[in-house]
């Protein structure tokens, strides 16, 4: 199988919402291409300091996904996988547990022994959270990879269901999910935006 | 409606000063004068810029090239008349899908996108007219019903053509005592008010190809100017519907109010260099000054309504809208 492999961070992307992954995926090649470059060569310069290591970048065909854990700790002979966020509102999106469950799935395919736990770190109030990665977790990120790898260019998916997100959505001065609605109100049927204007 | 927020603010710069250098420090890009000795004349965060037009005798450091490259920002010289020269644009401007979805347009589809443009213009050049009390407007709205229902692209410049001929005809009433419009001439053009019209279209033309840029269309390929060699039909396609509500509209303001007279023209129409200076300061005035956007009823700059237009337009030629939807002001 020839399967594209999907990055861990896009899977936070996806999760937030689709539409947001499409316009990255298809629109945004060059930014995908950049961060591309960046993980292979921070994976070169990769340090261990330590009970820590920094920047470790691992892909799996089986699981179709690749991705750079940003800080891997070593707790008495557990390895936690930790995502460093920056949240203005001082705490984490649902969107941000699949993501670290990709990683500790990258990773356990990698040592071949389970990794059931996971940490976000959080830079504003400096706080590091244990995530517990359950098997609902796990069925998403494999159900969130598939959508990924069958999406294309030409089947545009809906907005958001949730107008709360776009209000944060760094997407949304293109895709203008308001403004469509008035427009071609048709466009937003079925979503969250439909009957808001 | 609230309006999406950090859209293109301070997204284009004009550099006039001659002898100064563009250069980077850190994350800023900051004019110098390197001729004489007043050191930083402005800076601006480099990300937040997308456009610099320059014109005559500046210049850009190399590691400034480098980086307005690295971060697709357009550079336009003109010269210090304000005569284009040509750009810089840099290289990550393509996006496949983007491009793939253009050249795929069909006729019909292309028909349909001019359609909206050109009756859009028409509904616009209306609104200007009635907005100054000129009278005798009907033409221009059965023009503007026939733009919708033309079925080929040469039925359509035929209607655009009538309707021009028809408002530029009225315009010559919104003009106050002292200054008359006789017909609209271009190259060279022949009085002072056919100059700061083409000079203002010259402006607006690369607010567009800069608004194209930003969302990775393809300026040179139109969907109803001819495509000639080294000519931006796009651009001179979405430049239409801002023609009479933005172009004409500062032009006549700029005569109303008396900020241009006809002394500060020389012998060949041109501006004088110290004209040219309060003109380009009025007209990026104009481009960031607020209004009630028609569609969306926010408020946003002159600037943002035209970049919003370019997005819209992408949307259409994805297919993520199902027609194109002009600006349109109904008064
Ligand atoms: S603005 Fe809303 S619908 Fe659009 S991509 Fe963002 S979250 Fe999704």
């Amino acid at each position: 199988m020839s399967e594209e492999l999907v990055n861990v961070s896009d899977l936070n992307q996806h999760a937030y919402c689709p539409r947001r992954y499409w316009y990255l995926h298809f629109y945004d090649t060059q930014g995908r291409n950049y961060e591309r470059i960046e993980g292979k060569t921070k994976h070169e310069n990769q340090s261990e300091r330590g009970n820590w290591l920094n920047e470790l970048y691992l892909e799996s065909e089986r699981l179709g996904l690749k991705g750079k854990i940003d800080v891997l700790d070593l707790e008495n002979g557990r390895t936690v996988p930790v995502e460093r966020k920056r949240a203005e509102s001082g705490d984490y999106y649902k969107s941000d547990e699949v993501q670290l469950a990709g990683y500790c799935m990258l990773l356990e395919d990698h040592l071949d022994e389970p990794v059931r736990q996971g940490a976000i770190y959080l830079y504003e109030t400096d706080q590091r959270m244990h995530v517990p990665i359950t098997e609902d977790h796990r069925e998403t990120v494999r159900e969130q990879i598939d959508a990924m790898q069958s999406m294309t260019v030409d089947s545009i998916p809906p907005f958001t269901d949730n107008p709360k997100k776009c209000e944060a959505c760094s997407a949304r001065e293109y895709c203008l999910p308001e403004e469509t609605a008035r427009l071609e109100p048709k466009k937003v049927r079925g979503t969250g935006w439909e009957g808001r204007i | 409606m609230k309006p999406p927020e950090g859209m293109f603010d301070e997204s284009v710069i004009y550099v006039t000063r001659q002898g100064a250098q563009v250069q980077v420090d850190g994350g800023r890009i900051v004019v110098w004068d390197v001729d004489g000795d007043e050191g930083e004349l402005a800076s601006f965060p480099i990300e937040k810029l997308d456009t610099i037009n320059v014109f005559g005798g500046v210049n850009f450091s190399t590691p400034f090239v480098a980086r307005a490259n690295e971060h697709g920002i357009v550079l336009n010289y003109f010269t210090q008349h304000g005569k284009y020269r040509g750009s810089f644009v840099p290289e990550k401007n393509t996006i496949a899908e983007v491009r793939r979805a253009q050249y795929d347009l069909s006729r019909d589809e292309e028909l349909a996108i001019a359609q909206q443009m050109i009756a859009g213009k028409i509904r616009n050049a209306r609104t200007l007219l009635s907005r100054k009390g000129v009278r005798g407007t009907d033409v221009l709205k059965d023009l503007g019903v026939r733009a919708e229902s033309d079925t080929t692209k040469d039925d359509l410049r035929g209607t655009e053509g009538e309707a021009a001929e028809r408002y530029f005809h009225l315009l010559d009433e919104t003009l106050v005592d002292g200054w008359t419009f006789e017909k609209r001439t271009k190259r060279p053009p022949e009085d002072h008010i056919n100059s700061l019209l083409s000079l203002t279209y010259v402006f607006m033309k690369n607010e567009v190809l800069s608004a194209l840029r930003q969302y990775n269309l393809d300026p040179f390929l139109g969907v109803l100017h001819a495509d000639r060699h080294g000519r931006p039909s796009l651009a001179l396609d979405l430049q239409e519907e801002f023609r009479p509500i933005f172009c004409d509209a500062f032009v006549v303001r700029l005569v109303n109010r008396g900020v241009i007279d006809h002394e500060d023209f020389r012998k060949d129409n041109r501006l004088s260099d110290d004209a040219f200076k309060i003109y380009l300061e009025k007209f990026e005035n104009y481009m960031n000054e607020e209004l009630t956007h028609p569609h969306f009823e926010y408020t946003v700059t002159r600037r943002k309504a035209v970049r919003q237009q370019a997005i819209l337009l992408r949307k259409a030629i994805t297919d993520e809208l199902e027609m194109y939807h002009s600006l349109t002001f109904t008064k």
